[in-house]
């Protein structure tokens, strides 16, 4: 099979690979369950900033 | 000090909410106007033969059939008031002005006359909503002319056949400013170094004038002036000279309770109180009295629902000016619970005069009858006195000028 | 007591018969997303992609980064995905094409204001020229004084919105750190939430700080108008940003209150000019006039389906859109008037199609009260579980007169009353203020034209102007033979009451009072009390 050829294959896996890929994070919800993962480093992050409180 | 010769007379008349004077008043033939709030103009319920009475709630107890209406999330007085109508207590009243100032307050009413709690029997009885300035500006203040026309009077003139005319409206400012002098008379010998009145008997006869028919008192608060005059105070130094902001005090207990912890409540800009309430108003002939009645209230105004920020500073400014007037050593905001406006003007307030003015500020909220926690005053003020006095002793013992 | 048909759902639900079980107690989020067959799962894929590429394209830019590690509240917006889920639980067909069209619009805009937050802030973007044009307005306020000024000249910049409200949605915890603030510096903690936590974010120096000026709005009650002073002292005195108050009259259905309204109309937009240097547009206005109806229209349209056996656009999606588009936008943005078409198209099809979202509708019932619907999915919960179907809820019920929308010279004096009129019927403000007539009366009203035998009353412990009519509620719903469901929160603090606390309320009453079993018994007991 010539290169040319072989380009619509290899869109096809790309898409195939990102659609699979993708949607495993989705229905499993991975992508909410890193976030939070991240969550207390974050909190730890912003409860260091200095803040100028004033009334 | 000798005891002042009609305190007792005013003591036993705020025992009631429908006290002897009412009855006298509507023997008179007065038409009885009760109202809620210091934003409506009380010169505007006192014309011809109305006669203004502002509903309080004396010796409150259970308050449980209004909780029931209104739940135990809303202020107690609005809620007292409440309970205190459903029990008949205000069968005396002939009309009901409300403004939609606080929204507890207006919701007190709204149930009064859901409930029919008062007017039954009375053909010409009315409940009337106003809306009232939030600004000062003269917009606002052509608000105000608008709303007292439409709801105070023309159904006192519809309903009552009430005069409300300029003429009228100029009488009724000229009565009016009357009790303002010698409540401002009175009230000064509170400046003195050792005054010769008491936060607790000076508030029990402002006190008097928001609940009584004023014309019916006006004799004993002339003689009470003249006897002040003459009056020797006691020789005995306060531990600190405190001014008295917030909400609603329409009991004297709590000004007695402060003064029993060795403070002086030298001035008072509470509701019901002097300030600005007791302020005459002046009038000139150029424009008609409603219009300067109206401009009068919208900027002598220290409700904390004035919204523009030059209402904002002003009401820490007009404390501060006060506290400076009468010689305040400290300053305590107070509010009843579950006030909102009160909870953020407290805040605000305590800060400002703290940081921007100075001032020691004790800041509480506390409920409405205040003996149910009296306790918990005491220590709070207890506490607050002693670190005057510790501020005085580090200071040798002088009154820091601000 | 008053009772309606029921209404049986003869198609069988694609997908998962019980949602409640993909909740997990030891997860902060879902086990998984939910199997709604296969169409409507990759519909709902698809979505996620396209939110996935809305944040995606915000985080990439580099402002974005900076504002996002400098405020606390940005990170609520990891957790969108997370809220999209909890406002589609069990939904299937034209409703969650709704959901989705009418949330990821939502969701868009607010992405566009944090942005445009940031491009403007001193501390993050200080695009100068642009911050010069902005103009900060109120989150609980209409915009209508801007509707004539145009959007590519000055800036209307919500900074509230997602600082508190948006970010609240999606994460239900983020305030409490602005409400313990606020409390620190002594603000008691019995006022509603939603202005203490504004004020605790002023306090705090959490706000984007841009803008020529600002104006602030009394709306919606007491703690709004409060919260303002202590806001608007910190952007004068500190960060030295004019503010104008811009007073709406409570008293809103009395008319001698119009004028004065209508005044405070021009003093407002007379001040936006002084300040931008940008002058009113006659034509730029009454062009959002016309969008204005036409969006008063879709909604009109929107609760006649409702008031059918075959509701379609409901929930905190309906409500949510509602808020954005009335009172966030007021007709500025053109791109509502396609949304609003297409989500009634897609209600009308449901309709036709006589599409059900549970199993039955059991009752019908009016949502009234201020609610926290947005940190807890509670109507579609309340559909799925119960078969209590939420007709319309209190905040959608708002403006259904049309404005003046051709521009002559009687029109532009009417124009200021106009935006005066819907100033002051705000949502929640214009049933919650005005007098009894308009919180009580009104609802029965209400239930009688949409044929509801329920209420499901929000009761918000710290909104007073509710909570004072409490006895009249029980009493006229009593005397008519309304169900009444007294469901307590406070808004946006979950301390006081858990969103299962909050839930056991209607499961309460409909055990006891109603003797009914759930639809679907998953859905009782949520373990998410912990969840974003």
């Amino acid at each position: 099979m010539s290169k040319i050829a072989k380009i619509p294959l290899i869109l096809l896996g790309i898409v195939l690979g990102f659609f699979v890929v993708t949607f495993i994070v989705y229905f499993f919800n991975l992508d909410m369950k890193a976030t939070a993962m991240l969550e207390p480093i974050l909190e730890k992050w912003y409860d260091r900033l200095e803040h100028n409180q004033y009334i | 000090m000798r005891d002042l010769k009609h305190l007792i007379y005013f003591e036993n008349l705020l025992q009631e909410a429908n006290h002897a004077l009412i009855a006298q008043a509507r023997a008179d033939g007065k038409v009885c106007v009760a109202y809620t709030c210091e934003n409506v103009p009380e010169p505007l319920l006192n014309l011809d033969r109305a006669c203004s009475i502002r509903l309080t709630a004396p010796h409150t107890g259970s308050i449980d059939i209004a909780t029931y209406y209104m739940t135990n999330l809303l202020c107690e007085p609005s809620r007292a008031l409440l309970e205190r109508a459903i029990e008949g207590g205000y069968s005396f009243a002939d009309c009901v002005i409300t403004p939609d100032g606080c929204t507890m307050m207006n919701r007190a009413v709204e149930n009064m006359e859901l409930l029919q709690t008062m007017g039954k029997d009375k053909p010409g009885f009315f409940h009337e909503y106003m809306e009232i300035a939030f600004k000062n500006t003269e917009s606002d203040v052509a608000l105000s002319v608008l709303q007292c026309t439409n709801h105070i009077l023309t159904p006192l003139h519809d309903n009552y056949g009430i005069d409300i005319s300029d003429a009228a409206i100029r009488k009724a400012v000229a009565d009016h400013n009357r009790i303002c002098e010698l409540i401002r008379a009175i009230g000064d010998f509170r400046k003195e170094e050792k005054p010769r009145i008491t936060g607790y008997e000076f508030h029990v006869l402002c006190l008097a004038t928001y609940v009584c028919p004023q014309y019916l008192i006006l004799d004993k608060l002339e003689e009470t002036l003249e006897e002040l005059k003459t009056r020797e105070p006691d020789d005995k130094a306060y531990r600190a000279r405190v001014l008295l902001v917030g909400s609603e005090v329409d009991d004297s207990g709590l000004v007695k309770l402060i003064e029993e912890q060795g403070a002086f409540v030298c001035c008072d800009r509470f509701c019901f109180g002097s300030y600005p309430g007791r302020v005459p108003i002046v009038l000139n002939d150029g424009e008609d009295a409603l219009t300067q009645v109206c401009r009068h209230y919208i900027r002598n105004c220290q409700c904390p629902r004035m919204m523009n920020q030059e209402k904002v500073y002003g009401r820490k400014q007009y404390v501060a000016e006060l506290a400076r007037e009468y010689k305040a050593d400290g300053i305590i905001y107070q509010q009843v619970k579950f006030c909102d406006p009160w909870a953020y003007e407290r805040t605000l307030g305590a800060a400002m005069l703290q940081n921007d003015y100075g001032y020691p500020v004790l800041s509480v909220d506390r409920p409405y009858n205040v003996a149910s926690s009296s306790g918990q005053m005491r220590t709070r003020v207890q506490a607050f006195v002693e670190s005057i006095e510790i501020k005085k002793i580090q200071r040798g013992g002088k009154h820091e000028d601000r | 007591m008053k009772t309606v048909e029921k209404v049986v759902n003869p198609v069988r639900r694609a997908g998962e018969q019980s949602p409640g079980k993909i909740y997990n107690e030891k997860l902060k989020v879902r086990a998984r997303r939910e199997w709604r067959g296969v169409r409507d799962t990759f519909y709902d894929y698809t979505r996620w992609l396209y939110l996935m590429s809305v944040l995606g394209r915000f985080i990439v830019v580099p402002r974005n980064i900076k504002g996002f590690f400098r405020y606390r509240w940005m990170m609520s917006y990891l957790f969108v995905p997370h809220g999209m889920d909890k406002f589609t639980i069990g939904l299937r067909d034209e409703a969650l094409r709704i959901a989705h069209t009418s949330f990821n619009f939502v969701i868009a805009d607010v992405t566009q204001a944090i942005a445009n937050c940031f491009r403007g802030d001193r501390r993050v973007g200080n695009d100068k020229a642009y911050s010069d044009k902005c103009v900060i307005t109120d989150e609980n306020s209409m915009v209508t004084f801007m509707m004539g000024f145009d959007t590519d000249k000055v800036h209307t910049i919500l900074r509230e919105v997602p600082t508190m409200f948006a970010s609240n949605i999606f994460h239900q915890f983020n305030v409490m750190h602005y409400l313990d603030i606020a409390q620190q510096y002594g603000i008691p903690g019995d006022v509603c939430p939603m202005p203490e936590a504004e004020a605790g974010i002023s306090i705090e120096d959490d706000f984007c700080v841009l803008g020529c000026c600002a104006v602030q709005n009394n709306t919606t009650c007491d703690g709004s108008l409060m919260g303002n002073g202590i806001i608007a002292k910190r952007l004068e005195r500190e960060y030295g940003l004019p503010t104008f108050q811009l007073a709406t009259p409570l008293r809103h259905k009395e008319p001698d209150v119009l004028d004065y309204a209508a005044r405070e109309i021009k003093e407002a937009i007379a001040f936006v000019e002084k300040h931008t240097g940008e002058k009113w547009d006659w034509d730029v206005y009454f062009t959002a006039a016309k969008r204005v109806n036409d969006a008063t229209r879709c909604r009109i349209a929107q609760m006649e389906i409702n008031s059918t056996p075959y509701p379609q656009f409901f929930g905190a999606a309906f409500s949510l859109y509602n808020d954005t588009n009335y009172m966030g936008n007021s007709g500025r943005n053109a791109d509502f008037v396609a949304k609003d078409h297409k989500l009634l198209a897609l209600a009308q099809k449901g309709y036709e199609a006589k599409r059900m979202y549970a199993r039955e509708y059991r009752h019908r019932c009016i949502v009234w009260g201020v609610q926290p619907q947005y940190c807890i999915d509670m109507l579609y919960w309340m559909v799925q579980c119960w078969g209590v179907m939420p007709l319309t809820d209190m905040l959608s019920v708002i403006n259904t007169e049309m404005i003046a929308e051709v521009d002559t010279p009687e029109n532009r004096e009417q124009a200021y009353r106009d935006m005066a009129m819907l100033n002051m019927e705000m949502i929640m403000r214009n049933h919650t203020h005005g007098g009894y007539k308009v919180l009580v009366d009104e609802l029965w009203e209400l239930c009688e034209q949409m044929n509801a035998d329920m209420v499901m009353m929000w009761e918000h412990m710290s909104c007073k102007a509710l909570t004072g009519m409490h006895g009249q509620f029980e009493e006229q719903a009593r005397a008519r033979g309304i169900h009444i469901m007294w469901v307590s929160h406070d808004l946006c603090d979950p301390r006081v009451f858990t969103r299962q606390a909050i839930r056991d309320q209607v499961n309460s009453y409909m055990r006891t009072v109603l003797r009914e079993e759930p639809l679907d018994p998953s859905l009782e007991i949520i373990p998410d009390n912990e969840a974003y």
